[in-house]
């Protein structure tokens, strides 16, 4: 046992000792806490590791073999990866195929939910009705949408070629004819831009008006108040759209899946896209190797235009919080 | 040490939901009377359909002592990714029902059982031939065929007598079948009100008009490729001749209304003459308003070139390591047996791949119940299966445009097949 000198001395000892004693249990309640956090959050790790990432890996390593699922897993290198650019003809039709789909559907649809947000955002009576109208479309899920504008676009009795025969207008055989099905599809995607629409509704809404009140006493017309106060104030939300849609439209599957006869990929190959044609490797023919190095170029070149489009973005998207950050 | 606690955290989980999963299983393995359970999927789970499995089932079950089989329905297209998912893992089902025209794949790939040892030539004898081909792959048989089609032509007599044709006396070649349609056409001015025949309506495509203008030789046959053969360059231009006949906004419009198949056109009376396989009959019985009608073979190219027809269907087979393959072979004698295979015909007026159950309903229906079913029976003979070859598994995507294309008028048959031919080539896999 120590004894101690001074009441100074012993106070001090006491004051380590203690300063000691919650610094230890303080770093066991953090322990405590991480382990219960971690604890929390397990069955989202647990589904992480086992369902997302694993899979991810597992599907990276199958891109190199041959793996068929059932009994071949042989190393081959970049053979499928070759393949793709020397012998897989199908492979450039879809690749072409998609990036028509997304050279055309990104602006148009981008452009169209604008256009339509800003008609919608003006003050005449029965808006809501119309917002609502206009909305409606996007809460229709897939398949039965496919099949409506199945139904629509039937070159004889469709409503479409009905409509435009009332101006004469001859219309195309839409989903029959190879130089139509794309546009086919461009013009279903028009039709429910209503979720893109909501979303710059609301940015629309949070454009102050002084901005435009000032722009009115220096005399500026609409479209140059469209042009320099609208678009740059709701421009976070537009790269945000044009970056999920891109995305997105590489990823058309369903339409094209529904639409065609069995996945076959429609007229001449006209609606053969990317990832259709990676799931007839994949389910098909069973070729799931070579299914995997598609899904992997795919990702390359996505993130390779996500890369492009962040860095471009700085460039023209206009940031209130000051520092583009 | 958080990384370790993290880690014996999630290890006891995951083993927690491992024991979960064999735990199931182990259980499911012999039912409380001690009898082996055999998994049984298949994806007949409609109204009508399930039924007359579950009774297939129930009659087999109550005739065992030692097995009975479990039937799990999974639909149609779920039901393939699900069985190489679990014979991937391990832990198929031990009987499941899968197409035909790809037993040679599965058993190249291992998916399935070989079940040779099972078999012997007395069973063998029961199926048709043409379909016990499609089963053997390199000389062992992977699967029992269980159900088949085939294609006729549907002709509408009462279209004939109006346009002055004998009703009895369908059309037999493809220059027959030519001047009858034309002599059937019903136009309105540009419009056509009825059409007499148009080759690629129905239940057929291109490929099978350039086989039976080949003596019904294939696109590939023996491993060896007969695409861009001058009978198929010829019976492609012909069908493109049917095209040019009718009108590019004639056919694209009649097949906009066949999409939505709210009617069929040829019960509609809108179509004179029609290819579909012989179940087409029971839509024609139950919405046809007793409509007067007749079935032929598919005319031939030519005399004596053969009436040929496609034909599909499905087999039970079991899927690779399946735990009780004996078993399971002992319910698929019973499914593929003349007892279920007639009940299942009668019941689903079905082509059966068993040749005593077939020969058994023709004689027991009536009417032209009896009529179209022996003569789909007889047209067996000339029906031909063309399973996906093991080489060039997908073979078909790379022609089908290039017919597209000639069909659309982009190119000529010569051009597109001789680059069908090189695609398809392309494809060899060793």
């Amino acid at each position: 046992m120590k004894s101690f000198e001074t009441p100074i001395e012993r106070r001090g000892a006491d004051l380590a000792g203690k300063k000691e004693k919650t610094l230890h249990r303080r770093l066991s309640r953090q322990t405590r806490e991480n382990i219960f956090g971690y604890l929390f959050i397990s069955p989202w790790i647990i589904g992480f590791l086992g369902l997302t990432l694993g899979p991810l890996l597992f599907s990276l390593f199958a891109s190199f073999t041959d793996y068929n699922i059932t009994s071949r897993m042989n190393f081959i290198g970049l053979d499928n990866f070759k393949r793709m650019f020397t012998i897989d003809d199908l492979f450039k039709t879809s690749l072409w195929n998609t990036l028509y789909y997304v050279l055309f559907s990104v602006p148009l649809t981008t452009a169209g939910a604008i256009f339509l947000s800003v008609l919608l955002n003006q003050k005449v009576k029965g808006m809501k009705f119309f917002r609502t109208l206009y909305y409606l479309p996007a809460i229709l899920s897939g398949v039965a949408v496919y099949f409506l504008w199945m139904q629509l676009l039937s070159p004889s009795t469709g409503l479409v070629n009905t409509f435009l025969a009332w101006f004469g207008i001859e219309g195309p055989a839409w989903l029959f004819d190879p130089e139509w099905t794309k546009p086919a599809l461009l013009l279903m995607k028009m039709w429910s831009v209503g979720g893109g629409m909501l979303l710059y509704l609301a940015s629309l809404q949070g454009v102050s008006n002084s901005l435009y009140e000032a722009a009115d006493l220096d005399g500026a017309g609409v479209m140059q108040k469209f042009i320099y106060i609208t678009l740059p104030m709701i421009s976070p939300i537009i790269f945000f759209d044009v970056l999920t849609s891109t995305i997105g439209s590489f990823q058309i599957f369903q339409e094209a899946y529904v639409m065609t006869e069995n996945g076959s990929g429609g007229p001449g190959n006209s609606l053969l896209f990317y990832n259709l044609h990676m799931w007839n490797n994949a389910f098909e023919v069973f070729d799931m190797g070579y299914a995997s190095a598609m899904a992997w170029l795919l990702f390359i070149v996505v993130m390779i235009l996500t890369i492009i489009n962040m860095k471009i973005g700085k460039k023209w998207v206009h940031y209130e919080g000051g520092d583009d950050k | 040490m958080k990384k370790g606690l993290l880690f014996i955290i999630s290890a006891f989980l995951l083993m927690g939901t491992l024991a979960g999963c064999s735990g199931e299983s182990a259980q499911a393995e012999k039912t409380k009377d001690g009898k082996v359970v055999v998994d049984f999927w298949s994806f007949w789970g409609s109204e009508t359909r399930r039924p007359i499995i579950e009774k297939i089932i129930d009659d087999f079950n109550r005739s065992q002592d030692e097995v009975f089989v479990k039937h799990t329905y999974l639909p149609w297209g779920d039901i393939w990714t699900k069985n190489l998912a679990s014979v991937a893992a391990g832990n198929p089902a031990d009987v499941i029902i899968n197409d035909i025209n790809s037993v040679g794949q599965r058993a190249e790939n291992g998916q399935s059982e070989d079940l040779s040892k099972y078999i012997d030539d007395s069973f063998k004898d029961q199926f048709y031939p043409h379909l016990w081909e499609t089963v053997m792959y390199e000389d062992k048989a992977y699967a029992v065929p269980f159900n088949t089609d085939t294609r006729l032509l549907f002709y509408n007599k009462d279209a004939f007598k109006e346009a002055g044709i004998d009703p009895e006396k369908p059309p037999a070649t493809w220059t027959e079948l030519e001047e009858y349609a034309e002599k059937l056409d019903v136009k309105n001015g540009d419009r056509y009100e009825r059409v007499g025949f148009y080759p690629l309506w129905g239940s057929i495509g291109a490929a099978s008009w350039m086989t039976s203008a080949d003596g019904g030789k294939g696109f590939i046959q023996d491993g060896k490729l007969y695409i861009n053969t001058p009978k198929k360059q010829e019976a492609l231009q012909w069908l493109l001749g049917w095209k040019e006949r009718l009108g590019e906004k004639t056919v694209q419009s009649f097949e906009a209304e066949f999409g939505s198949e709210q009617s069929n056109p040829f019960i509609a009376g809108k179509v004179a003459m029609w290819v579909d396989i012989g179940t087409f009959y029971t839509q024609i019985r139950d919405y046809g308003n007793d409509m007067n009608f007749g079935v032929a073979p598919i005319p031939a190219y030519e005399e004596g070139s053969g009436n040929w027809s496609d034909g599909g269907g499905f087999v039970a087979e079991i899927p690779k390591g399946a735990k009780h393959p004996e078993e399971a072979m002992k319910f698929i004698e019973y499914l593929t047996g003349p007892e279920a295979q007639k009940y299942w015909a009668m019941k689903n007026y079905d082509n059966v791949a068993n040749k005593e159950a077939a020969e058994a309903v023709v004689k027991e229906l009536k009417g032209d119940d009896q009529y179209v079913y022996e003569a789909t029976v007889k047209n067996l003979d000339q029906t031909q299966l063309f399973p996906v070859p093991t080489q060039y598994p997908d073979y078909q995507n790379r022609i089908n445009p290039h017919i597209d294309n000639v069909l659309l008028g982009k190119t000529k048959p010569e051009k597109a097949l001789e680059k069908a031919e090189e695609d398809v080539k392309k494809l060899k896999k060793n």
